[in-house]
């Protein structure tokens, strides 16, 4: 196939949502022009783009957002890895199960960003605090997702494993973890999505250092719109690109896997 | 000395615990089977011959009385009794060739690898061992579930309703197959079906049980040569003879001509 | 088998009493400064005052308003909107793509955005869940109308079954389940964005509370509200679980979480 057909089949079947959006663009275009929406509320789509090149060329926007994701990381390592931990031992453990859940669920029920206040307290406003929030919010999704991919695999093949007399190690590896795996992938997606929302809450809210939450928010106070745009265009670009290449790790996965939906 | 291969279950008693009420599942099974023996279990379903097979290969516990393999008390699943359960329970993440050395200690090393490949080609797979379970058929499936037990030379396999969920088409090749394996490796097999037909054409003898609770009503020997005609006046006999067991007749008498 | 329920219930609550035993050591001996970590005592005490001079109250329910009209609001439009695209294919293909892309965005993204367009105020802040509350229940009752087995609507054709009988007859109940689960990830969601907007520009509710509490370091009041925080979450899950089991009753299970 040429390139000019895979790129008229990709825009072909993809034509609707670019009329909408075209159409909005357009829309967009004449409010702020035909100054029905004043421009310090609605600027127009050229002046987007031209702000948006303006902070890629000085490097301004990379380094935001490369800090952001260096914040991220730290949190989300943390939060993912005791969070994967604690939900496979709770998946292989009755005991475990009973011994935690409880209070799992109850600290569940805190939405993450009530917790801020006292992390605020106990860590102050550096990174430290930012990096604990991230590290909780990364946490529940991964241990409700690890827990419950462990405990889907099906009881038959468990049975398999003691017929083979698998010994504890290869019953794990063998076949908990990979039977687990979607779930955990779908955890991991979850856990790096919040940690994303995250990152950008904490850094619009405790504004000390660069990171594209604290972009946002400056242009806000400064009044430039169209920087505010950029940047949340970039944030929900961001948000996309985890969700997209983990999804499709996790398709990839349940590729193998009866659709047992 | 006992030939190896010898399961002895002598006044096997088994019961569960339903809410408030003790229901008794097997009451007082007696049965020795013979080494290179093919055994069916026919009974209806809920008659506990499920109960009994997984109580054999040691997936369930809590019992009275004894069940012995040459002549040593079991004490949970091991080796030596291998089982194919009905629904194949291939892990689909693996291939035919990795789930078929599932149970193989050394899956690494060449006289591993020989020996998966030799099994694959028993159960007649040859040119699938890349192949993830859900590329292949049901018929395909379960003959790798074969393989996969008799790769570590079980003395005994277990079949649970090995091809209850295949088509009747299928199901009939798969018993040429069966009977070919089962030859060709010598190993005793013991099998639980429904399927009377099944039990008659494969089986040294067949094991009645009746239910609620499970006991062994008759067995019935059958010593006609292999492989078996279907049609035949001695199968059909036969046939009529395990039926009334269950108080049911064969569709059309046969009839003599002289 | 009441013995074995005893037993599990007894093993739960094992962790959470050690953690109160160490939290209780830990004030005692004044490993930490009260500030910090105020005893387990105190915070009844606490509690108690805010109960009585009704701060407790009138913050609880000023935040649970808000709730309750950003949730109403937001998953209402969700409910329309995900009909729309599940019911017409031409919506679902103009509009989709919009959807999915404005989804993208972390609805905290949106914060500083609507400040400018909405200032601070409530209307602002009821905005602000609606959006939230919306795009989870758009997604969901857009799955569950779409989700709607093919074998079920052969049999509405079959049967002659006009526009509504199959929305009211067949759809509908099919999505059900999306939809209760559409509900509950909106009501969360809603619950979660008043906390936000609270923290950040409110001068009422509990999100304010805790951030003037943590400002005057009254740490003991912003454990005390975080806990009634995670009740009131804890009692809202349930209602909608109820609802759930109710309206699905006589169902084979689902995986609903």
């Amino acid at each position: 196939m040429s390139i000019s057909t895979r790129v008229a089949g990709f825009i072909g079947r993809r034509y609707h949502g670019m009329i909408t959006f075209l159409v909005l663009v357009g829309i967009w275009a004449a409010l702020s022009h035909l100054k029905v929406v004043p421009a310090e509320l609605l600027p127009a789509p050229d002046t987007v783009l031209k702000t948006f090149i303006q902070n890629v060329a000085s490097g301004l926007l990379g380094k935001s957002l490369w800090a952001s994701l260096i914040r991220i990381t730290q949190g989300f390592l943390i939060g993912c890895s005791l969070g994967f931990l604690l939900g496979a031992l709770m998946g292989v453990s009755l005991t475990a199960e009973r011994l935690f859940a409880p209070l799992i669920n109850a600290l569940r029920q805190v939405p993450i960003i009530g917790w801020i206040p006292l992390i605020i307290v106990w860590c102050g406003i550096a990174d430290m605090s930012k990096i604990t929030f991230i590290g909780i919010g990364a946490f529940f999704p991964m241990v409700v997702n690890t827990f419950e991919g462990v405990r889907s695999v099906p009881h038959g093949y468990l049975e398999v494993a003691r017929v083979f007399e698998f010994g504890k190690w290869k019953l794990l590896s063998k076949i908990v973890v990979p039977g687990a795996l979607p779930s955990i992938v779908t955890g991991i997606r979850l856990s790096l999505g919040t940690s994303w929302m995250l990152v950008v809450w904490s850094e619009i809210n405790t504004r000390s250092a660069l990171g594209i939450g604290d972009m946002l928010d400056s242009a806000r106070e400064g009044g430039r719109m169209d920087l505010v745009i950029v940047c949340i265009i970039v944030i929900g670009v961001v948000a996309f690109l985890i969700n997209e290449l983990l999804g499709l790790l996790e398709t990839q996965l349940q590729g193998w896997k009866k659709v047992s939906r | 000395m006992e030939k190896l291969g010898t399961l002895k279950v002598k006044n096997l008693n088994k019961g569960f615990r339903s809410g408030k009420e003790d229901v008794k599942v097997l009451n007082d099974i007696n049965l020795t089977v013979q080494p290179g023996e093919f055994i069916s279990i026919v009974g209806q379903s809920g008659c506990g011959k499920t109960t009994f097979l997984r109580l054999v290969v040691g997936l369930e516990s809590n019992y009275e009385g004894e069940i012995l393999l040459d002549g040593k008390r079991l004490n949970g699943p091991d080796l030596k009794r291998g089982v194919v359960f009905q629904d194949h329970r291939l892990l689909p993440w693996l291939t035919v060739e990795k789930n078929v050395g599932l149970g193989l200690k050394n899956g690494r090393n060449g006289e591993a690898r020989q020996t998966v490949q030799e099994h694959i080609e028993l159960v007649g797979l040859k040119g699938f061992e890349q192949h993830y379970p859900h590329q292949l058929s049901g018929g395909m499936s379960q003959r790798a579930a074969i393989a996969r037990a008799l790769v570590n030379r079980p003395e005994i396999l277990m079949l649970d309703e090995p091809l209850g969920a295949l088509d009747a088409l299928t199901r009939m090749y798969m018993h040429q197959e069966l009977e070919r394996i089962w030859k060709q490796e010598g190993i005793t097999m013991i099998m639980v079906t429904h399927d009377v037909d099944e039990a008659i054409f494969l089986s040294d003898r067949i094991v009645i049980m009746s239910s609620r609770p499970g006991t062994i009503k008759k067995i019935i020997p059958v010593k006609l040569a292999r492989p078996r005609d279907r049609a035949g006046v001695d199968f059909l006999r036969i046939k009529e003879e395990v039926l009334e067991e269950f108080h049911l007749h064969t569709e059309t008498p046969f009839s003599y001509t002289i | 088998m009441k013995l074995q329920t005893i037993k599990i219930k007894l093993l739960g609550l094992i962790v959470p009493v050690l953690l109160l035993a160490v939290w209780d050591y830990v004030t005692r001996h004044e490993i930490f400064p009260a500030q910090l970590l105020p005893p387990p005592g105190m915070l009844f005490d606490t509690w108690l005052d805010m109960q009585t001079s009704g701060e407790l109250a009138l913050n609880m329910r000023i935040s649970l308003l808000r709730v309750a009209a950003g949730f109403a609001l937001g998953a209402t439009l969700g409910f329309l909107v995900g009909t729309a695209m599940g019911t017409w294919t031409v919506v679902d293909q103009y509009l989709g793509p919009l959807f999915n892309t404005i989804r993208q965005v972390p609805i905290v993204g949106w914060l500083p955005f609507l400040i400018v367009w909405l200032g601070i105020g409530e209307v602002f802040k009821i905005a602000f869940i609606s959006l939230g509350a919306l795009i989870p229940m758009a997604l969901k009752t857009y799955e569950g109308i779409r989700g709607v087995s093919p074998s079920y609507l052969e049999v509405a054709r079959v049967f002659e079954f006009n526009r509504f009988k199959q929305l009211t007859r067949i759809i509908l109940p099919s999505a059900l389940p999306s939809l209760l689960i559409g509900l509950r990830l909106s009501l969360s969601e809603a619950w979660m964005l008043v906390v936000a907007a609270e923290l950040v520009a409110a001068s009422v509710g509990i999100g304010n509370t805790m951030t003037v509490a943590r400002r005057l370091f009254q740490t003991d009041v912003v454990l005390v509200s975080v806990i009634v925080i995670a009740i009131t979450g804890y009692f809202g899950n349930k209602l909608l679980a109820l609802l759930e089991s109710q309206l699905l009753s006589g169902r084979r299970p689902s995986s609903a979480h």
